[in-house]
């Protein structure tokens, strides 16, 4: 997290629903709400670029001061709709947050070092999880966790318990035996079971409703 | 023709067609691999076309890396055979098909470079009915 967090104005919504929010980002705007602390939800606007370029900067912390209030908000981006493509942005959910207070929110994984198992014939560095759920002061809300996977061996994985946290004071919330980095012999992969269906050419599947003779 | 995959078992031998003109709500990102295979139009895609889809990955990346299947086909297609007139029920089931809606994650690669991966799925796009295109992991919060 950056010293400061990003300030944004944001625009307050009188009218919700579809047909404003598209007329809202068509004119560069992303639809967004505020909540939490107690408080009434209040529905606004915010600039699409700039917010955007925050959120791939990796910010979770960002400083809205609604027009025509001189008060300004820390909010935690809590969570983001994207449209059927997974590509844009939709609508961004915002809560209201106090740098004391501790939160809980995934944060990104980046895997450092080479590891020693990959020089192995036929390995291969697998990630199932990119992120994990850390529960921390809002102050304190790191951009990224740093994992280390140079001692990592063929065949062994590293879980989430293995990670060394950047303050002691944070707590991780995901399941400590997730895997966040294994390395797998390729080989053994290879020989694919077939589980999901059966491999035939003009062979048909069970039909679990059909009458079996002599039934009635 | 090489096997390819259909249900073990199913509750009704043939089904309704259904509407197949919505966009993609789930299955529609990067959830196991780095890269994927995203379909932009809609279609059923026939189980053949899906093992064909794989074994383009696979030769040109020459067994490295891991390809995930994001979609199964599940529903079976009839078809009349040729200069049959109509009526006298549905037909036999042709083929078995995954149903894609614009959106739908179709493959998805694990353990290779960018580079590799891009010319890969491309590989894999060329045999797709639909337009395809390649996408990485979205940004999450």
């Amino acid at each position: 997290m950056q010293e400061h967090a990003p300030l944004l104005t944001a625009t307050r919504r009188e009218r919700v629903g579809t047909r404003y929010s598209k007329r809202i980002r068509e004119a560069g705007g992303l639809p967004a709400i505020i909540y939490g602390h107690g408080k009434e939800p209040v529905a606004v606007s915010v600039d699409a670029k700039k917010t955007l370029r925050h959120l791939h900067e990796g910010e979770k912390i960002l400083q809205l001061q609604i027009e025509g209030q001189s008060e300004v908000q820390n909010v935690l981006v809590k969570d983001l709709q994207f449209d059927y493509l997974g590509t844009n942005v939709i609508h961004a959910d915002f809560t209201r947050v106090d740098l004391e207070e501790r939160v809980e929110l995934k944060v990104a994984i980046h895997l450092i070092g080479e590891a020693v198992g990959l020089k192995a014939a036929g390995a291969m560095l697998m990630h199932p999880t990119n992120e994990i759920e850390l529960e921390c002061k809002v102050a304190n809300i790191p951009d990224h966790v740093e994992v280390d996977i140079s001692g990592l061996e063929a065949g062994s994985a590293l879980h989430v318990s293995d990670i060394q946290l950047p303050l002691p004071t944070m707590k991780t919330l995901s399941d400590p035996d997730l895997i966040v980095a294994q390395i797998i012999i390729q080989a053994v992969e290879e020989e694919e079971t077939e589980e999901a269906g059966v491999v035939a050419d003009g062979a048909q599947p069970e039909v679990i409703t059909e009458k079996k003779e002599g039934e009635d | 023709m090489p096997p390819y995959k259909i249900p073990k078992r199913v509750k009704y031998r043939k089904e309704f067609r259904r509407a197949r003109d919505r966009k993609a709500t789930k299955g529609n990102y990067v959830a196991f691999g780095d890269y994927g295979l995203q379909a932009l139009e809609g279609c059923w895609l026939k189980s053949n076309v899906i093992e064909a889809g794989r074994i383009a990955a696979q030769q040109l990346l020459k067994r490295q890396g891991k390809i995930f299947i994001r979609v199964f086909p599940d529903k079976p297609v009839s078809k009349k055979p040729l200069e049959t007139r109509m009526g006298k029920g549905k037909a036999d089931v042709d083929y078995w098909a995954a149903r894609v809606r614009p959106g739908t994650m179709l493959y998805e690669l694990a353990g290779v470079p960018e580079d590799q991966a891009k010319a890969a799925m491309a590989r894999v796009a060329m045999k797709m009915p639909v337009r395809c295109r390649f996408v990485g992991r979205r940004l999450s919060v």
